[in-house]
């Protein structure tokens, strides 16, 4: 039962993430990545990580992507003419699709992947309860966390100076 | 596991001095120095700035040696000489800002480059791979932000857009990579993930992971063939910003991808032979080392633009600094660290020359440094030694990084194992580099210059900028002991 819900899952969130980068129109794209996202919240679930699955659909399904669909409306931003079709794309195509088939077949040839071991299944679902993570949280990832709310300083400092007006002065558009 | 706030506090006072020096930085710029000139807050955010690094390296000085917080963190020599070593490399970027040409928002300009020394920091000491990735992230943001700084040139906003997309690219690859590592080992502490590989030996998943590692770190030190980013960056940055990217970024991704490899994954290097076929990263690296060394030498035969042509040297250096890699198994870290850091020292030496002659007038083609020698004598003296410096002429510390990476690289598995046929192929091509070195010093020393070119006076910091790196590429050279001797 798990096994084919994981799959109808992966096989969901897969589709809808190959729909994202395929849509021509924005709108439809920022839709297909709230559906991906949703995919992902349900394989969460399938290992027993409810807390990040709630957080998932919350945060990203919920605000990220409403705030994504907000500017793309915004913007009024609409899907760019089709390019031509260029013989560099379909040798890079080509390129491309070779080697990843010779790194599959080397996989399967040279790799046990049957064999492969598991540590992270045998570990307690630790993320399932709110107190486990949180301690975690204040344990062992404390740095992290710390470093994060800088990333998010330097982030916001980055959007100020790139984005501030000047009066008086012209910039480059 | 009890943990030990206090012991993690500690071992943090270099990047918390960082962080709160750029916080003082900017509540002074828009508190008491909000009415002066672009000129006097410039000077006023480098005193402080320069302060807060001078903090931080005491600290770095200070601090005890050992992990920290359960092995987030590990304070070793390299570690420790590595934070110096940012420290220091920052702290000469700050004198070259001073002679740059005058920018808006100069307080934040100097706070970004605090921020992003503290994540240069903290990657120099991280042993966990969700550190790792943070801290590689907070510098990468701040550098990306330093690129696009200029808003009144289209080509440093081009360069900023590009480092973010290739820069976003490869976070994305080393994030994939690190998770795979993850599910491979059931950990993110590099001491646990050393032992599950020795234990349970190389797997596909664990291969795949490595691979997209490799291509994040690529990306990172400008190694071909992920180096595309590097000659626009290069050209296009504010040249205070491009001295940063080269030398004290490249120190501290050098420091971190070392742990990552030798301490970490170890085990999966595979084997310093031809013959033997076992897989592993080693001849994944030798391969990327190989490819970036010729064709960064190569292609800045090419080159017209002066930061062009220092970004493909760049890219060859990446090459000898891949190599210096490779022998940190048997030779230890401290070849790789005296080539990275005398690298570092040239480089922003060679940037602090273009941000001045910049701000009296054009620097963009090679031809533009005419008649360098009678503009300035001190910009054509040091100038000249950078440049020789980076060509690997003795008694200059160049000279000694290469032929201590090489000679490593040889002592490594002999002439015959993919190590020392690189070593071979790297000395070769340091002919090829002499050239190209060499045309830059031409029109610097010998041609005359264009009509009605002013004499350049140099900012006081700048020339104290510049005079420093220059000695200590003169003393490293004359004493290579003082830093090899550390590890």
């Amino acid at each position: 039962m798990a096994d084919s819900l994981f799959y109808i899952f992966a096989f969901f969130t897969v589709a809808c993430a190959v729909g994202v980068v395929a849509n021509r129109n924005a709108v439809n794209g920022a839709m297909c990545l709230m559906l991906c996202l949703m995919g992902i919240a349900g394989l969460f679930v399938l290992l027993d990580a409810y807390l990040l699955a709630a957080l998932l659909v919350l945060v990203y399904a919920g605000a990220v992507v409403a705030l994504f669909l907000f500017i793309v409306m915004l913007l009024d931003m609409q899907g760019g003419v089709k390019r031509p079709f260029k013989k560099m794309t379909a040798v890079a195509s080509l390129a491309s699709l070779g080697l990843m088939l010779v790194g599959v077949s080397m996989l399967g040839s040279r790799g046990h992947l049957a064999t492969l071991p598991s540590p992270a299944a045998a570990a307690a679902p630790v993320g399932a309860v709110l107190k486990n993570y949180a301690e975690l949280l204040f344990t062992t990832y404390l740095l992290p966390v710390q470093v994060m709310g800088f990333l998010l300083l330097i982030a916001m400092l980055g959007v100020i100076v790139l984005s501030k007006k000047f009066e008086g002065m012209e910039d480059i558009k | 596991m009890t943990p030990d706030y206090a012991g993690l506090f500690s071992a943090l006072r270099p990047e918390i001095s960082l962080v709160l020096g750029a916080l003082l930085v900017l509540g002074l710029d828009l508190t008491l120095y909000r009415r002066h000139s672009p000129g006097g807050r410039l000077q006023l955010a480098l005193w402080v700035g320069s302060l807060a690094l001078l903090t931080a390296g005491f600290q770095v000085w200070r601090a005890e040696p050992g992990t920290v917080f359960g092995g987030v963190l590990i304070i070793d020599q390299l570690a420790m000489a590595s934070r110096l070593g940012v420290l220091g490399l920052t702290l000469l970027t700050f004198g070259i800002t001073q002679g740059s040409p005058a920018r808006r928002q100069p307080a934040e300009y100097v706070a970004i480059m605090l921020l992003a020394a503290s994540g240069l920091l903290l990657m120099a000491a991280a042993q966990q791979l969700l550190l790792a990735f943070l801290a590689l992230e907070l510098a990468s943001l701040s550098l990306y932000v330093l690129a696009g700084f200029d808003r009144t040139r289209p080509e440093s906003a081009e360069a900023g857009l590009k480092y973010f997309l290739f820069g976003g690219m490869a976070a994305a690859f080393l994030l994939f990579g690190f998770s795979l590592v993850y599910g491979a080992t059931g950990s993110v502490e590099l001491t646990e993930i050393a032992r599950q590989i020795a234990a349970q030996g190389s797997n596909p998943l664990l291969v795949v992971g490595l691979v997209m590692v490799l291509v994040a770190f690529g990306f990172k030190v400008a190694a071909a063939p992920f180096h595309l980013w590097a000659p626009d960056v290069y050209q296009g940055a504010p040249a205070p910003s491009a001295a940063l990217i080269a030398s004290a970024s490249k120190l501290a991704g050098f420091t971190l991808f070392t742990r990552l490899l030798w301490p970490a994954f170890g085990a999966a290097a595979g084997s310093a032979t031809w013959l033997n076929s076992g897989a592993g990263w080693f001849r994944a690296v030798a391969a990327l080392a190989a490819v970036s060394l010729v064709l960064g030498n190569v292609a800045a035969l090419a080159q017209t633009s002066l930061r062009r042509l220092l970004a493909y040297s760049a890219i060859a250096h990446a090459g000898a600094l891949l190599l210096g890699v490779l022998a940190v198994g048997s030779a230890g870290p401290g070849p790789l660290f005296y080539y990275a850091l005398t690298y570092g020292l040239a480089t922003v030496g060679a940037f602090g020359v273009i941000a001045v002659m910049e701000t009296a007038g054009r620097c963009e083609r090679i031809t533009d440094l005419a008649g360098l020698h009678r503009r300035s004598p001190l910009l054509a003296g040091c100038l000249a030694i950078f440049i020789l410096s980076l060509a690997g002429i003795p008694p200059l510390a160049g000279f000694f990084g290469k032929l201590t990476v090489f000679s490593a690289a040889l002592h490594a598995g002999g002439i015959r194992s993919p190590a020392g046929g690189l070593a071979v192929l790297a000395i070769a091509l340091s002919a090829v580099a002499l050239y190209y070195y060499l045309m830059v010093l031409k029109q610097a020393l010998v041609a005359g210059p264009a009509d009605g070119a002013p004499p350049i006076k140099v900012p006081r910091a700048a020339t104290l900028a510049l005079v420093t790196a220059a000695a200590l590429i003169v003393w490293f050279g004359m004493n290579p002991s003082a830093l090899l001797g550390l590890f």
